[in-house]
């Protein structure tokens, strides 16, 4: 998960070592490699919580928590994961919190989501309908919105991480310290339980 | 039943995670319910894909930093206090001990005796210049009135000296 994949024609890439340097400099007291920090990782930090919350100024106050548990975390922090998988795992906990969830790994696998999603998804009507292809894409894009925000809250969090620019499965699973499969697992539940409820916005 | 492993891997396929084998493809061509639904699901990775990025606020930065200076801020004052209390607490146990150690010893009565010399020659001296008590006052008030309106003639001419 690398905050430099996302924009084309970004700074050159941000490698373990760079970071390694920056927690140092940051741990030695440099308010401007802590400023550098922030600079490098808010736009990831930014998109995610906004995703997933789906309030911006509740994502501006939570970012910022996020960035304050990043500070007070700082001198604790092994190195043993990347540093963006790190952020990735306090942003995910403080979403999580926020929306009155357990921590995103320990519901991931939440027998009570098995009987919403995935089991009883109707399998011949989750299809979005000939109406909805003749909608423009902005109204599709705010039915959307809408259905994202219904998700349970790991789903949420999920779908708007695996949806940045140089997310891979991978990161998430290494984030969430989960196995591949069951990340690819859970998002395609997601996935799932997203068309059905497109479908029912449409009645 | 094929419908149901297809109907399975309509997300994987649209997400690009599985490329349909023979079989599958030819389901997928044949069926329209499930070729309806891997549509769907293309449609809706088309979307997912397509989201707007939310851009922080330009002040991002700085308030956030502003924010973490005052939390560290207001942990270096309950840390200040509590090292304040602290040592008022080491003095206060220090004088304690020390009282009790000059009470337990008998020092006590030496310094009350000193301290009683000590009163008797104030009052004696006091005594002595009582009757000149009130030229010091007096002259003390003339140089005190003198100083004032000097430092206020002072004041005036300054004044009247800018534009």
């Amino acid at each position: 998960m690398d905050p430099d994949n996302r924009a084309p024609g970004a700074a050159s890439p941000w490698t373990a070592a760079d970071e390694r340097a920056l927690v140092e400099r940051c741990r030695s007291g440099d308010e401007g490699a802590f400023q550098e920090l922030v600079d490098r990782y808010k736009g990831l930090v930014f998109a995610l919580v906004a995703r997933t919350v789906q309030d911006r100024s509740q994502a501006e106050d939570l970012s910022q928590d996020v960035f304050l548990r990043v500070h007070r975390g700082l001198p604790y922090f092994r190195g043993e994961a990347r540093l963006s998988t790190w952020i990735y795992r306090i942003v995910a906990n403080v979403c999580a919190q926020t929306l009155g969830r357990a921590k995103p790994a320990q519901l991931l696998d939440d027998p009570r989501l098995r009987g919403v999603v995935g089991d009883d998804v109707p399998r011949s009507g989750v299809v979005l309908s000939a109406r909805d292809r003749q909608f423009s894409d902005l109204e599709l894009r705010d039915r959307l919105e809408k259905a994202i925000a219904r998700l349970p809250a790991n789903y949420r969090l999920l779908v708007a991480a695996h949806y940045l620019e140089g997310v891979q499965y991978e990161d998430l699973a290494e984030a969430l310290e989960l196995p591949l499969g069951t990340v690819k697992t859970q998002l395609h539940r997601a996935k799932q339980q997203l068309r059905r409820l497109l479908e029912t916005d449409l009645k | 039943m094929f419908c149901d492993e297809a109907l399975d891997a309509v997300e994987a396929v649209a997400a690009g995670d599985r490329t349909p084998d023979g079989r599958l493809a030819a389901h997928y061509a044949s069926c329209p319910n499930c070729a309806t639904a891997l549509a769907s699901a293309r449609e809706l990775e088309r979307l997912l894909r397509q989201r707007p990025m939310p851009v922080p606020p330009a002040q991002f930065t700085a308030r956030t930093l502003s924010r973490i200076r005052r939390a560290r801020w207001r942990s270096e004052q309950w840390l200040d206090a509590g090292f304040n209390v602290a040592v008022a607490v080491i003095v206060l146990a220090v004088v304690a001990g020390a009282w009790t150690a000059i009470n337990r010893s008998g020092l006590a009565s030496v310094s009350r005796e000193a301290m009683d010399v000590f009163g008797r020659g104030a009052v004696t001296f006091a005594r002595r210049i009582a009757p000149s008590i009130p030229v010091y006052a007096g002259a003390t008030a003339l140089l005190a009135t003198a100083l004032g309106v000097w430092w206020w003639a002072e004041r005036g001419e300054r004044g009247h000296g800018t534009l």
